[in-house]
């Protein structure tokens, strides 16, 4: 359900990616898992750094540089003069092509097999490597091509097209809408800490389930738990939807 | 904080050869249920001067073993962010215990392990009670305790603390944890990602270079973590120059200050100039400025790395997903807190408490009252008369005694009871949370959170409980507020007073008129007070529990409990009122007051001057106020007076039950306030509430003959 696997514990948290693996098929799904964290963390307002593609990995900033360097040589990266890694235009393209194929994935979890929406995310992480080019156009064709996956994100067009997304205040949201926190404003360090700590935290999937008569506060589920917030705390959370 | 040391005597661990054992926990496990079963009835509570939330003591005895148990608030979390959570932080940092029994809801492992794993960091031993055993499995959630036990290297403990199912075995794990001298536990730490790895190794090789003396109890890496989370009092305690240590505690920020939770002032240790040096290395690597550091870029990722912790771990142990086979129960409890459904049901139940507490607190009143008047009355008075015999002596003493504890019979203590056990209902069933959340935003105007819906409505029957239920607001602001609004709302005896005058010798309509004024009166009051008191409203952010079925044996425990700590702070100022008003009763100096109150009472409320000493008297018991009048009023008039009429204009008998019903409730309610405000705002309060009366009677009485 979170996102941001940044953690590793004893090997339990998210699969550590075996970045020499010996054989082909976990080397390009390794290979993938780059591209798609490069694409999410360059999305990152100071863009990506080799650290930061390590910590959204959860590997150890050398191994990631080491495959930071071989995809470089194979063109699908490029790095700018401050050190900042990019996606190459045929990087890009893969790396959505793996986000199309992880948030129709999604979609089919949910609205096929009837998977909580807040659990899919895990699940498609491994569909997403399997697809072939034929499945995934029919799993989009038999879906009705969906512009976006349950947590109200977009899907990716099969010629790798991404409408740009906008962060907006979860206030804004409508009882009965999924959105996936983008960021929490930092504005107040506290109530930013305070929000961490309940799992209110970046990549997170939330839900508005009421919102109080006369522009009261939101009350919103996150994972098993269900939280009211009031109107000023909840323009405090940016989300995606 | 008037003083640099945070710490009173008593929270601190005292030396003792009992086992030290903390109590830890999510709001809603179940820890409070669990802390009783596993404790006797004596508990001391022990709190941190300025904090409302308190930590529990009790002694207990454990697989033989002498046991001091301490029951830390209810927190997702221990930075120190807000009230509850400075508070539990600091119990766990200055009691030093032995072993911390956490207690985590098995219905939502992910979220609860948070604080385990938290615990695990700061290096303490800890035991896992999985409360709520049934519940989870009720669910369908299939919870293997070993596995977990096995991930967290930590015991675990499946238990229903509510029918004391698996707490001899919590019990003798924590003992044998406590005095065990292996690393058993000591659990196992998140390892987080290389990048804040490497920053932890750099600050604890800091901590050994520097020969720095971390605070007690607290192990390296402990340190290290909170420092990189940017604990504000360890970051101030190592970063604090010369003169910012002059200034004495550092004061919340800005920010905490507004959002309401308040990081208090750092612990009082020992600074020195070489602490800047591991000071400087955590500001670095944070990229924090040293001392002023407000913000940590590594709260969040450390935080989201032990979420994504605690929900691998959750995942490890757990078969079975709970969504979706929602019970028909959790349907229905949906449907309080759906506007369409919610409001009509909170107006219901608002209705239905209103009900309970005049018709039973009513009843109990009528009861306690005759019982008392049939029975010790008349035993009190002849045993006074035949010692003290008649005089200004015996009828003083009469007036404490019998007038006195009757009054707390007849008033105080049906309507107390009933409140008690009504909210202890309310709470325990979950229903508060949502009644909170629909009345949020009306609450809002005042500056309040909708968690004071209840104790305004509670004030309806007895001011004094209702102070104390203010206690669910977490800032004095807020708690300031709503105490001044309680006051000013008309409790059962000043609503007796104005159904007893106005409605009475009047018309109904005039009741409702004067019903409409107070109400009025409080609006203002709210949005003036919201005005002017310094700070603004916090953010709400409240958990929605739940439905439980409440246990009727937890709620009359914690009714009961609520109700003696009541006992033990009103009763004494309530006799000590009794007796002061009757002394000045029977010696004749009442009438003397009334003299330098006569511009007032008739010059400006037009009032005929008796009518003054009776609202004087009305502080002891409000409903004396048209009792007295009465009284005085045959003593003055004849007997033809009992009617109002005879000596009161229609005019004047409105402004009368006006003024009597706006200005300080009771002596009760005076104590109350000072106890749980502090005298200051007690008597500006109290102060405000008798310039309102004098003002909004004032006018009235000037208005009301144009009509």
């Amino acid at each position: 359900m979170f996102h941001h696997p940044i953690a590793e514990y004893e090997g339990i948290g998210y699969p550590k990616q075996a970045a020499k693996g010996a054989y082909m098929n976990q080397r390009s799904e390794s290979r993938e898992e780059y591209l798609e964290a490069i694409f999410k963390v360059t999305q990152h307002p100071d863009g990506a750094t080799v650290s930061r593609v390590a910590d959204e990995l959860g590997l150890a900033a050398p191994s990631v540089s080491q495959m930071v360097a071989r995809l470089t040589g194979e063109g699908l990266v490029e790095r700018d003069a401050a050190g900042r890694v990019l996606l190459s235009s045929e990087g890009r393209r893969q790396a959505l092509r793996l986000v199309r194929r992880h948030r129709l994935s999604e979609r089919f979890l949910t609205d096929y097999l009837d998977l909580p929406w807040d659990q899919v995310h895990d699940e498609a992480c491994k569909f997403e490597h399997v697809l072939s080019d034929e499945v995934e156009e029919r799993l989009a064709a038999h879906l009705g091509n969906p512009q976006t996956c349950p947590h109200g994100r977009a899907i990716p067009s099969a010629d790798g097209e991404l409408p740009p997304e906008k962060a907006r205040p979860l206030a804004e949201l409508g009882a009965g809408q999924k959105s996936t926190i983008s960021f929490v404003s930092d504005e107040q360090p506290d109530l930013l800490r305070y929000l961490s700590s309940l799992g209110l935290l970046p990549e997170t999937a939330v839900s508005v389930e009421d919102i109080a008569p006369f522009g009261g506060p939101l009350l919103v589920r996150v994972g098993r738990a269900r939280y009211a917030l009031g109107r000023e705390v909840a323009g405090k959370i940016f989300v995606r939807a | 904080m008037a003083s640099a040391s945070c710490c009173d005597v008593s929270t601190k661990r005292r030396s003792t050869s009992a086992i030290v054992a903390c109590l830890a926990g999510n709001p809603n496990v179940g820890k409070s249920t669990l802390f009783n079963r596993l404790t006797g009835s004596a508990v001391e509570t022990a709190n941190y001067p300025g904090m409302t939330v308190g930590l529990n003591v009790a002694r207990a005895r454990w697989a033989g073993q002498e046991v001091q148990l301490v029951d830390l608030p209810g927190t997702y979390a221990l930075d120190p962010v807000s009230e509850d959570q400075w508070v539990a932080r600091h119990g766990l940092i200055d009691w030093q215990p032995d072993v911390v029994v956490a207690v985590v809801d098995a219905t939502n492992l992910p979220r609860n392990l948070y604080l385990v794993l938290q615990l695990v960091d700061l290096g303490l031993r800890v035991v896992v009670a999985l409360n709520l055993f049934d519940e989870a499995r009720r669910q369908s959630l299939r919870i293997d305790p070993r596995a977990l036990s096995q991930a967290l290297g930590l015991p675990v403990i499946a238990t229903v603390a509510r029918r004391g199912e698996g707490l001899d075995e919590l019990t003798a794990t924590a003992a044998a944890v406590a005095i065990s001298k292996d690393g058993l536990g000591r659990g196992r730490a998140v390892r987080y990602s290389a990048a804040i790895e490497a920053q932890v190794a750099q600050l604890v090789a800091d901590f050994e270079d520097s020969g720095e003396t971390l605070p007690e109890g607290l192990p390296p890496r402990a340190a290290a973590l909170a420092l990189l989370e940017g604990d504000q009092e360890l970051v101030a305690a190592f970063g604090e120059t010369d003169a910012a240590t002059a200034t004495g505690p550092a004061a919340p920020s800005r920010h905490s200050r507004r959002h309401g939770r308040r990081t208090k002032g750092p612990h009082d240790r020992p600074r020195g100039g070489r602490r800047r040096a591991a000071a400087t290395t955590a500001a670095a690597t944070t990229g924090m400025a040293p001392g002023a550091a407000d913000r940590s870029p590594l709260a969040v990722p450390i935080a989201a790395a032990r979420h994504a912790a605690a929900a691998a771990l959750a995942e490890t142990c757990t078969e079975g997903h709970a969504v979706g086979n929602e019970s028909a129960a959790d349907r229905w409890w949906r449907a309080t807190t759906s506007p369409l459904t919610g409001v009509p049901i909170l107006i219901v139940v608002l209705a239905a408490v209103f009900a309970f507490l005049f018709f039973v607190g009513g009843w109990l009143s009528g009861l306690l009252t005759s019982l008392w008047t049939a029975t010790a009355s008349p035993v009190l008075g002849a045993a006074v008369h035949a010692v003290f015999g008649y005089g200004a002596l015996a009828g003083t003493l009469l007036w404490g005694l019998d007038g006195g504890i009757l009054a707390a019979l007849a008033v105080g203590i049906p309507y107390i009871l009933t409140f008690y056990f009504v909210l202890a209902l309310l709470e325990d069933s979950g229903y508060m949370n949502a009644a909170a959340f629909l009345a949020d935003r009306v609450m809002h105007l005042f500056g309040l959170h909708g968690r004071a819906v209840i104790p305004l409505m509670a004030a309806a029957g007895c001011n004094v409980p209702a102070i104390m239920g203010t206690r669910v607001l977490a800032t004095k602001r807020e708690r300031t507020i709503a105490c001044a609004l309680v006051v000013l709302v008309p409790c059962s005896a000043r609503t007796a007073v104005i159904l007893g005058s106005v409605s009475l010798f009047v018309g109904w309509q005039w009741a409702l008129l004067v019903f409409g004024v107070l109400g009025a009166v409080g609006l203002v009051a709210g949005l003036l007070l919201n005005l002017i008191l310094p700070g603004e409203p916090e953010g709400l952010v409240m958990e929605m529990f739940p439905f439980r079925r409440p246990s009727l044996r937890l709620v009359a425990t914690k009714t009961w409990k609520r109700f003696w700590m009541f006992l033990y702070a009103a009763a004494p100022i309530m006799l000590i009122g009794s007796f002061a008003l009757g002394a000045l009763y029977e010696t004749g100096l009442i009438w003397h007051l009334s003299r330098p109150l006569e511009p007032l009472v008739v010059g400006w409320l037009g009032l005929p001057a008796v009518a003054g000493l009776t609202l004087l008297l009305s502080v002891l018991r409000k409903e004396l106020a048209l009792q007295m009048l009465v009284v005085f009023a045959v003593a003055r008039f004849g007997v033809a007076a009992h009617d109002l009429r005879t000596f009161m204009t229609a005019d004047q008998i409105i402004v009368y039950a006006l003024v009597a019903a706006i200005f300080v409730p009771c002596v009760a309610t005076i104590a109350m306030l000072g106890r749980e405000l502090g005298w200051r705002r007690a008597g500006a309060i109290s102060a405000g509430t008798v310039v309102a009366a004098l003002l909004v009677g004032g006018a009235m009485a000037h208005v009301l003959p144009l009509l």
